[in-house]
């Protein structure tokens, strides 16, 4: 067993602040110190109704201000899903569209949710849209329906308005995109990706520019982990960012990212919000890269409250060299970049195999060996011309349907 | 003792889902603590899955607690004192799908 590391608390325990019980000693709201709190925020920030809902209106806001992005009239797709999250979303840009102060936003949301539920039973998700449409028309929001299986890798999209017709079979139509012996791991990076896809497909009808996907912190900090694992390292900025720019028509915004869960939960409580649930899967952690980072994170959490926005803000300042980028991954529209004179990781590990694979010539002396290797390595079959280092050892099967 | 119980964010799906219970607790010797109520909760109330629910002598990571409108963490979690028609408030946040 390895051993290395363990310990480490013991003697370092001062390295990260340990917060395993609450550290609120009593008091009045930390922001108007004049009400009794009744929220207490990453275990010692306590707050009074009034001035946590709002301060959460305000850090919406504020994110979505300071990108200067979005202008009067443009047509926003909102990306709905279920859980506290996207109700949370809608209700805030609602009321934020309801104001008539200065401050009232001035886009124009359109709703879609991209029914995936092809896992449960037809009455489980015919359930979900029902209730998805009540609280999206409770809000006075027209909602677009578009089934996932259907519109995979098509260029033209069937987005319905009022209901959504669903199929046995669509199950079978996702899984018949992938491999048989395809490993959880990179099937949800495929199902990440055909997700991302199929919206701007959407938005691209709907003459949206914009997206806003309901990621959180959280939700950020482990996509950067994984996106790290996974050899997407030159992604993180446009995946974990606030906003994604890969595509050159509609650009994808992460307005809830600076938000934890606890604060959404809390925001929907005091609104009286009752968001769609829906059956919490059981979920084995080990199963593949994507369940283990979020039950790492999540696990990290709760003991360091610091952990999620140490992640988050470390992978702020990862940003990519514009210069570099030669074209973009056919599958997820991410750069590929130009080859520089130092070798990349990938580069590296190619030549690595390379080389482990030759067997030595001893006929000739070690720096011709060298030579006649790079030599060889330069002219090998360059795999990464229109896919991605990650997407290229996705699935083969898949990348030569598309 | 008559208090109540709410559930939301999909937290009443592990209790019949049911969103309200009326329930009364037996006197006792010692004052009930929320802690005492969590295990009456998964012997009375609780149909299956008690680990969706339960960890160790609180709530899994992931539920919410509100007593009264008011967040538990500001009332010392499990060992806060139960007070008659008290209302507590079980909110999941747990991700589905």
């Amino acid at each position: 067993m390895c051993s290395v590391g363990e310990g480490f608390e013991d003697e370092e325990g001062s390295r990260m602040e340990k917060a395993a019980s609450a550290n609120w000693k009593g008091g009045k709201c930390n922001k108007c110190r004049e009400n009794d709190p009744v929220i207490l925020l990453r275990k010692k920030d306590a707050y009074c109704k009034a001035c946590f809902l709002a301060g959460a209106n305000h850090k919406f806001k504020a994110l979505l201000g300071k990108s200067k992005l979005i202008h009067p009239k443009d047509r926003v797709l909102i990306a709905c899903e279920t859980g506290h999250p996207t109700m949370s979303l809608l209700h805030l840009l609602r009321s934020g569209l309801d104001l008539n102060t200065q401050k009232k936003l001035r886009f124009e949301p359109v709703l879609v949710y991209v029914e995936d539920n092809y896992h449960m039973s037809i009455g489980e998700r015919q359930r979900i849209i029902r209730s998805i449409n009540n609280e999206t028309s409770r809000l006075k929001f027209p909602l677009h329906l578009v089934s996932f299986a259907d519109s995979i890798n098509r260029k033209n999209v069937l987005i319905s308005q009022k209901s959504l017709a669903l199929n046995r079979c669509d199950q079978g139509k996702v899984n018949a995109m992938f491999d048989q012996s395809i490993n959880k791991t990179n099937r949800r990076q495929l199902l990440h990706i055909m997700k991302r896809n199929i919206l701007l497909t959407v938005a691209k009808q709907l003459n949206c520019k914009y997206i806003f996907t309901p990621e959180l912190s959280m939700d950020i900090a482990s996509s950067l982990l994984t996106n790290i694992a996974l050899g997407r390292g030159s992604q993180v900025p446009d995946d974990t960012g606030f906003c994604d720019g890969r595509d050159s028509e509609v650009k994808i915004l992460r307005p809830l990212r600076n938000f934890d869960m606890k604060e959404l939960a809390m925001y929907n409580v005091f609104h009286k919000l009752e968001p769609v649930s829906v059956n919490p899967a059981q979920i084995d952690q080990y199963s593949s890269v994507q369940d283990l980072m979020s039950y790492f994170i999540i696990d990290l959490q709760e003991n360091y409250p610091a952990t999620i926005t140490t992640v988050v803000k470390t992978g702020d300042k990862l940003a990519l060299n514009q210069s570099m980028i030669a074209v973009q991954c056919k599958l997820c529209q991410s750069a590929i970049l130009r080859n520089s004179k130092g070798l990349s990781s990938a580069e590296s590990t190619r030549f690595s195999k390379l080389t482990s694979n030759e067997l030595p010539d001893h006929n000739v002396s070690g720096p011709e060996r060298y030579l006649k290797l790079t030599e060889k390595s330069d002219h090998s079959p360059q795999e990464r011309q229109q896919y991605c280092f990650s997407c290229s050892k996705l699935s083969r099967h898949l990348l030569e349907e598309i | 003792m008559d208090i109540k119980l709410e559930f939301g964010g999909g937290a009443e799906l592990l209790f019949d889902n049911q969103k309200q219970y009326k329930i009364t607790l037996e006197n006792k010797k010692t004052p009930w603590l929320i802690g005492d109520l969590l295990f009456w909760m998964k012997d009375n109330l609780l149909k299956d899955r008690p680990e969706l629910f339960l960890q160790n002598d609180s709530v899994r990571p992931g539920i919410l607690v509100l007593v009264n409108d008011t967040d538990w963490e500001l009332m010392d979690t499990v060992r806060y004192e139960i007070k008659p028609n008290d209302s507590i408030l079980f909110i999941s946040t747990l991700h589905g799908g």
